[in-house]
């Protein structure tokens, strides 16, 4: 190689790298993106499942909605409810949601699903913030004495003198309610627990010690209301939680004494109504059950789509009306090429071409990698058979693959109407896989078995599923597709390192074994 | 030995080695234009090339250009015997058929068997319609069979061995012979069972052989020994090779030849992208011997 070539590969490795660099400082330090937006960020998706048998008569269930608010930011709200009538209504501060049903059969199944993205709150309580003499008439109901809430009961003034909690500032006092209430011990009790109940057995689950720190806030002369909810985990259940909310110099701040959490409210409380509701109301003898059913998955943050304002590609793809999927997909190809290339040219794994593993991969993105690689197996099974079923034909080449995109296509939907009936939903899947893709990939294989004969084939086959996985880790990998759409110039350090691998001559890791005599001085 | 030790004894030989990054970038591109890959892929084309050097190659009988030449190709050589007929496009010895003395409606076939007129019409037509070239069309020719040296047809009689001389810019830098084994099918494949035997440049003797990735001193069926054998005409094969790298404009060559035994060593034909397991067959790397010509 001339010193002039060296020179020129110098300086194109040198652009490649600052400009890209360069450019990401400028977004950074003067038009203020903000790199930390970048992490995604946990969506859960909550379904709602109730069953109940009508008997053939008038039914009516009533529950709570989430409403949106600077906690928690609801979407993709779907309502399934067949044969029975559905409204929604926001009345105070929560969201009643009713359905009713004339002539309802037994085994009706209502679903109600909705996405959620919810931020930790947290408030910072002035220390020396008086108690206020009075309060606006809207506030009335929240300082009152309810069934389960014996605000006048003198057993309640007794404890709140007791507790140091019926003089000082609006913080002393809530820390000494909430250090009461939240150090009785804990009772893994279902039913409702009333205030006075709680205290006089001194132990309580987390609807009676809410209860009892709302009777005593108000006592003490704060607004406090019970605000019921779900603990967001992944999984099916059916408990729900109580905490609570006091007014304190015009924000409604949360409490949990049950789990510790004084003045904040943690990412994984779902708040779906206020006061002291039940969640469910229905007709009596319906045979009523519920599941809540609660799943997450990785998002980008709603910070990281704002921050981009220039080369808003994000943008572009919302105006195009394009699914984000796509822009991934688009965005992320050079990324897996790159990976394909480290696997060919520096471990040394055969694949079947340089895009075939990065396009399976990017095709995955629906059905998961090995849904994938289960769509490529198939197709590539019925080109083994067919292709041995018409070798005695002799056609040519062009016809015969064409025949056998037929028996890919066909094979592959015949899969997803047998998996359908018997239940394998993930399989009837695999058709999603793009079909497209499948062709290129079973037309590699078919060449590679004539011109190189099946061991070979299945060896590059096998590289090419390795390597398939590797992609489809890099290139799903969230924080990496965030930081190409906020930084799509990364791409050229991308490019920069195929530069760099194009006229790298060092040895490749398979080969180390493949020339073992060489390396160890010829001893076998 | 530890671990440790045999890692750093496999570093330490690393840049003895050429492996295939290094081949591509500092060999094949760096010496072999793209657009002169055809005289090394056109069996034909490049005799076209080493015949006009005054290379020694050998003596094509008749060309089929297609269909339409087939019955002239069969009527040429209908009074001949011994020849080779083989597809100008294809590896690894595909579509090669090896015909033998004249006898009654046909040829004897090497390895056994004849060969009739109607299955040389067959096969040339097979060859015409690109069965070995993995593509459309392509071009068959008919050589006269070579007679291999005495010393070749004792380490294997049913097929012919031949010698791969690696040459950087004309000069020889690495030289092996492949020989046919049962387990190869008779081709001299190292892949496929094949034996290999390192040739030292200076002397043409046998100094090393490979079978399957192991050192051996004898051929595993004929028992014939294989280290130590002076290989006839030495000082020609290399004039030879290196008349074959003048003459064609590409740099870094594989050229395999044969020693006939009345004509001498002869271009069977050329690649321009020589595989690296003469390495193996050596026990050392390529790198030292390219060094001293200068990449």
């Amino acid at each position: 190689m001339t010193d002039h070539h060296e020179r020129r590969l110098r300086v194109t490795l040198a652009v490649l790298i600052a400009l890209p660099l360069a450019l990401i400082a400028y977004k950074i330090f003067v038009l203020g993106y903000h790199p930390r937006d970048v992490l995604p960020r946990t969506q859960y998706h909550v379904t709602l499942e109730m069953t109940l048998d009508g008997h053939g008569s008038d039914v009516r269930i009533r529950s709570f909605l989430p409403l949106s608010d600077e906690h928690q930011q609801i979407s993709d709200e779907q309502s399934s409810a067949p044969g029975m009538h559905f409204t929604s209504d926001t009345t105070g501060p929560s969201r009643l949601a009713t359905w009713t049903g004339n002539g309802v059969p037994d085994g009706a199944r209502l679903r109600y699903g909705y996405s959620l993205l919810a931020s930790p709150l947290q408030f910072d309580l002035d220390p020396e913030l008086p108690v206020p003499d009075g309060y606006g008439s809207s506030l009335a109901p929240y300082l009152r004495p309810e069934d389960d809430i014996q605000v006048d009961a003198p057993e309640i003034a007794a404890t709140l003198h007791q507790i140091g909690a019926d003089h000082g500032s609006t913080t002393a006092r809530l820390h000494a309610i909430y250090d009461y209430t939240s150090s009785l011990p804990q009772r893994p009790f279902k039913g409702t627990t009333d205030a006075l109940t709680a205290l006089r057995l001194g132990e309580a689950s987390c609807n009676g010690k809410s209860r009892l720190f709302v009777a005593l806030a108000r006592a003490a002369g704060l607004p406090a209301r019970l605000v019921g909810g779900l603990i967001l985990q992944s999984g099916t259940k059916r408990t729900s939680h109580q905490w609570v909310e006091v007014y304190i110099a015009g924000h409604w701040v949360p409490f949990c004494p049950t789990n510790h959490h004084f003045a904040s409210l943690p990412e994984t409380y779902l708040v779906l109504y206020r006061g002291d509701e039940a969640l469910f109301r229905h007709t009596a003898d319906v045979n009523f059950d519920y599941r809540f059913h609660i799943s997450t998955s990785m998002v980008p943050s709603p910070g990281a789509r704002e921050s981009f304002g220039a080369l808003n590609v994000w943008a572009l793809f919302d105006r195009l009306g394009l699914p984000f999927m796509l822009l991934q997909t688009v965005l992320m190809l050079p990324v897996g090429a790159l990976v394909v290339v480290l696997f060919r040219n520096v471990i040394g794994l055969p694949t079947f071409g340089t895009f075939l593993p990065a396009l399976i991969a990017a095709g995955a993105g629906q059905t998961g990698p090995w849904w994938g690689i289960v769509g490529v197996l198939i197709a590539i099974s019925v080109v083994v058979l067919l292709r041995w079923a018409i070798q005695r034909l002799e056609l040519l080449h062009s016809p015969t693959l064409a025949i056998l995109l037929a028996g890919v296509t066909t094979a592959l939907l015949g899969t997803s109407l047998l998996a359908e009936r018997f239940g394998q939903l993930h399989l009837a899947r695999v058709t999603f896989f793009p079909i497209a893709v499948l062709a290129i990939a079973s037309e590699r294989f078919y060449l590679a078995v004539t011109e190189q004969g099946t061991p070979k084939a299945l060896k590059e086959l096998g590289g090419t599923l390795v390597v398939t996985l590797a992609c489809f880790v890099v290139m799903h990998s969230l924080a990496l597709q965030i930081v190409l759409v906020g930084f799509p110039e990364v791409l050229l350090l991308v490019v920069a390192a195929n530069v760099y691998l194009g006229r790298w001559v060092g040895v490749r890791l398979l080969e180390y074994r493949r020339f073992t005599p060489v390396l160890t001085g010829g001893a076998p | 030995m530890t671990i440790r030790q045999q890692l750093a004894r496999l570093l330490h030989h690393r840049r003895d080695l050429v492996g295939i990054n290094r081949r591509n970038v500092e060999l094949v591109y760096a010496q072999n234009p793209r657009k002169h890959y055809p005289i090394a892929d056109d069996k034909l084309l490049c005799k076209v090339h080493l015949e006009r050097a005054g290379v020694p190659v050998s003596r094509t009988i008749v060309t089929c250009d297609g269909l339409r030449d087939i019955p002239a190709t069969l009527r040429a050589l209908e009074d001949h015997a011994e020849f080779v007929v083989k597809p100008a496009h294809g590896s690894g010895g595909a579509g090669i058929v090896v015909v033998g003395e004249r006898v009654t409606g046909g040829w004897r076939r090497a390895g056994g068997g004849k060969v009739t007129l109607r299955d040389l019409h067959r096969h040339l037509a097979d060859i015409v319609f690109g069965a070995y070239s993995g593509d459309l069309t392509d071009r068959a020719f008919v050589e006269e069979r070579i007679v291999p040296h005495q010393t070749f047809v004792e380490l294997w009689a049913d097929g012919l061995c031949d010698l791969r001389v690696i040459t950087l810019r004309g000069t020889p830098v690495m030289a092996m012979v492949r020989v046919p084994t049962l387990q190869s099918g008779g081709r001299a494949n190292l892949h496929q069972g094949g034996l290999g035997l390192a040739v030292d440049l200076a002397t043409g003797h046998t100094v090393r052989a490979v079978h399957r990735g192991r050192s051996v001193t004898h051929h595993p069926e004929s028992n014939a020994p294989l280290v130590g054998l002076a290989l006839p005409a030495w000082d020609q094969v290399l004039e030879v090779a290196r008349a074959a790298a003048g003459g064609v404009p590409l740099g870094y060559l594989g050229v395999d030849i044969v020693v006939d035994r009345e004509r001498g060593p002869l271009v069977l034909e050329i690649n321009a992208r020589p595989g690296l397991e003469i390495q193996n067959v050596h026990g050392r790397g390529l790198a030292a011997a390219i060094a001293e010509v200068g990449a």
